[in-house]
């Protein structure tokens, strides 16, 4: 036999040994390849492995979308708004209105206003709740806010406007609800006229300069508290979409590194399998030890590149890894001139990745030594497999050993070889 | 060989009739003898009754499958051997129950064509490897239920195993591995629609000791039991 492989240096993206251990609890590798990682697990994609075991299981490593949180975010302040909104109508309007019931021109009309801006705060509330956000349903709340305003301010007594003008503030709340996913200037644009329709009806009365510096006053309160809340909300939905934005992208990065490490261990794996034969047949190649001439020396070089052949295509994610790994096998066997036929039938289960080394190696051990003819079959059993080669094979066949619940039979008539491998769960 | 058997051979592409031509006059006793060479069914619309005791059908003709005339040429008295390009098992069982007495994949005509015709001429089965496959990956509610043996039987023979190296293996004679392959194909014949082919076949091998009057009876009963 040839030397046990020497402790060359490993490929420089392959980490040391030691550092193996961190793609261990990682079970469904999307690369099987060595008998070191010998989970039975097919290949699956990665991202399936890494979704959570359940839904109940929030926090970081749910890689959640950010919409999905930042709209979760931005409700819960809607909900707030509407809080104050609809409390500032009732309190803070309804303080206003009931002491001054005598005062009005006409109280049931102010009530009745009153009722309209209740019914259109319900309408705005739950639009804004559902997400809806139909400009025409926003601008007809606006404007039925503004109508408020003016009939509300029209109805008080004449000089007692500033103190018994219970609409223009609750008109601009209503607003406030329904302009808040609207462009911020809407918004502004609409305080100003509901300012403006206040001072209409106020002129109109005729101004005094008390009256004056009260409006001005009452304006710079109510709408500087209304445009802080609608800063504040824009603030809190960028804020709730910069947060969703840096736990996707954790968790993403979370995701890369798992799957970079997992990679590195398979690409680890594939490194040690190659040192165990095909580094040193290289090495008695390059050293003039082995002779190219020799057909033992070729033969182990066919059987290298078939299995060359075959960790490549253990790192393909095909439906059928077997029948895929296979193909790659006689692949070899078809070059050197060997007609293959492969043959399925019924449909095979998934075969563990160790028992498909077995079970490949076996095939390889043929193909390699077939002059011009093989048949590979591979036959579903009750609860396992059948691989079985047909070749016109001159050599008498390999001892390979039998393991993992895979038994390998052989027969020879005067022209040909037949080997099967079984295996059953 | 007492008599020549006459075949006609339904096919499109020259080449492969000389292909199949060649492998008839190769036949060292010279047992069959091409009568008729068509590249379509419409050259056998005109002829009432069989122009020859066998016909080689290629089941694809001109780009279109064949499968569904299948049954009314076999009533009309032809022995159909299904020679195709093909070899999906579903298609070879479709093939073997329309009536064809058997199913030889292109790639496995060099060894089994002529025989096929031989064994048709005389109502005879000629389990080629790839009806073997058909019949191992039956898993149809209606499939026949096979014997131990005839399954391992089949399943050697689909390998690749010679018949011989099968009864070594199986330590039975090679007449007895014969035996349980033709066996399970008599039961695909008890099977399905009724053909006069079938029951040709099914005498047949009644006559020749393969199966028992009684296990036909067996077998039909189970096909026509309800699912």
């Amino acid at each position: 036999m040839r030397a046990a492989p020497s402790p060359a240096a490993p490929p420089p993206d392959a980490p040391a040994p030691g550092t193996r251990s961190a793609a261990a609890p990682v079970q469904a590798a999307p690369v099987q390849a060595a008998p070191v990682q010998a989970a039975p697990v097919q290949a699956a994609l990665v991202p399936a492995a890494l979704v959570p075991a359940g839904p109940s299981s929030p926090g970081p490593s749910t890689a959640q979308p950010s919409a999905v949180l930042s709209a979760r975010y931005a409700q819960s302040f809607d909900v707030a708004v509407v809080v104050v909104v609809a409390g500032w109508h009732i309190a803070g309007a309804g303080s206003e209105l009931l002491p001054y019931r005598s005062l009005y021109r006409s109280f049931p009309a102010q009530f009745a206003l009153w009722l309209v801006i209740a019914l259109a705060i319900t309408a705005g509330a739950m639009r804004l709740i559902r997400g809806r956000s139909h400009p025409a349903w926003s601008y007809a709340l606006a404007a039925v806010a503004l109508a408020v305003t003016i009939a509300g301010a029209a109805g008080c007594p004449a000089g007692q406007l500033l103190k018994t003008d219970w609409a223009w503030g609750t008109a601009g709340w209503l607003g406030l609800l329904v302009l808040l996913r609207r462009p911020l200037g809407e918004l502004v644009g609409f305080l100003l006229l509901n300012g403006l329709a206040t001072f209409a009806v106020l002129a109109h009365d005729g101004l005094h300069r008390a009256d004056v510096a009260g409006f001005i006053t009452i304006l710079a309160e109510t709408t500087a508290i209304q445009l802080v809340v609608a800063v504040a909300a824009r603030q809190m939905g960028a804020t709730a979409r910069e947060a969703a934005e840096v736990t996707q992208s954790e968790a993403a990065a979370r995701e890369d590194a798992l799957i970079a490490e997992r990679l590195r261990a398979a690409r680890q794996a594939r490194w040690l399998a190659l040192q165990e034969t095909a580094g040193p047949l290289l090495r008695e190649l390059a050293a003039g030890s082995a002779d190219p001439a020799d057909p033992e020396v070729r033969r182990a070089c066919a059987v290298e590149a078939a299995r060359l052949r075959r960790l490549m295509a253990e790192s393909d994610d095909a439906p059928g890894p077997l029948v895929h790994e296979l193909h790659a096998c006689a692949d070899v066997a078809e070059r050197r001139g060997v007609a293959v036929d492969i043959e399925t039938v019924g449909a095979l289960p998934s075969v563990p990745a160790d028992v498909r080394r077995v079970i490949t190696d076996t095939a390889i051990a043929i193909l390699t030594t077939a002059v011009s003819q093989v048949r590979l079959t591979l036959t579903a059993l009750p609860g396992g497999i059948a691989v079985s080669l047909v070749a016109d094979s001159p050599l008498p066949p390999p001892q390979p050993a039998a393991a993992l619940g895979v038994v390998i039979e052989h027969d020879r008539d005067r022209r040909s070889l037949w080997v099967e491998a079984r295996w059953t769960r | 060989m007492d008599q020549v058997v006459t075949a006609g051979i339904v096919e499109d592409h020259p080449v492969v009739i000389e292909g199949i031509t060649s492998w008839i006059s190769a036949d060292p006793e010279h047992r069959i003898q091409v009568v008729l060479v068509a590249h379509d069914l419409m050259a056998l619309e005109p002829v009432t009754g069989p122009v020859a005791d066998v016909l080689i059908l290629d089941l694809e003709l001109n780009g279109q499958l064949v499968t569904a005339q299948l049954p009314r040429l076999v009533a009309a008295g032809n022995r159909i051997v299904a020679f195709s390009a093909h070899s999906g098992p579903g298609l070879v069982r479709e093939v073997l129950d329309g009536g064809a007495y058997a199913y030889v994949a292109k790639d496995e005509g060099r060894g089994y064509l002529v025989e096929a015709v031989l064994a048709a001429a005389a109502d005879r089965p000629c389990v080629t490897r790839s009806q073997a496959k058909a019949f191992l990956g039956d898993d149809g509610p209606e499939r026949p239920s096979l014997s131990n043996q005839e399954r391992q039987a089949l399943l050697l023979w689909f390998q690749g195993m010679s018949k011989a190296s099968v009864g070594r293996r199986m330590s039975i004679t090679e007449n007895t591995v014969r035996q349980y392959i033709d066996r399970a194909r008599m039961k695909y014949a008890a099977l399905g629609r009724p053909a006069l082919s079938k029951d040709a076949l099914l005498a047949r091998a009644i006559e020749d000791g393969i199966i028992t009057p009684r296990e036909v009876a067996t077998y039909t009963s189970q096909a026509s039991r309800p699912a």
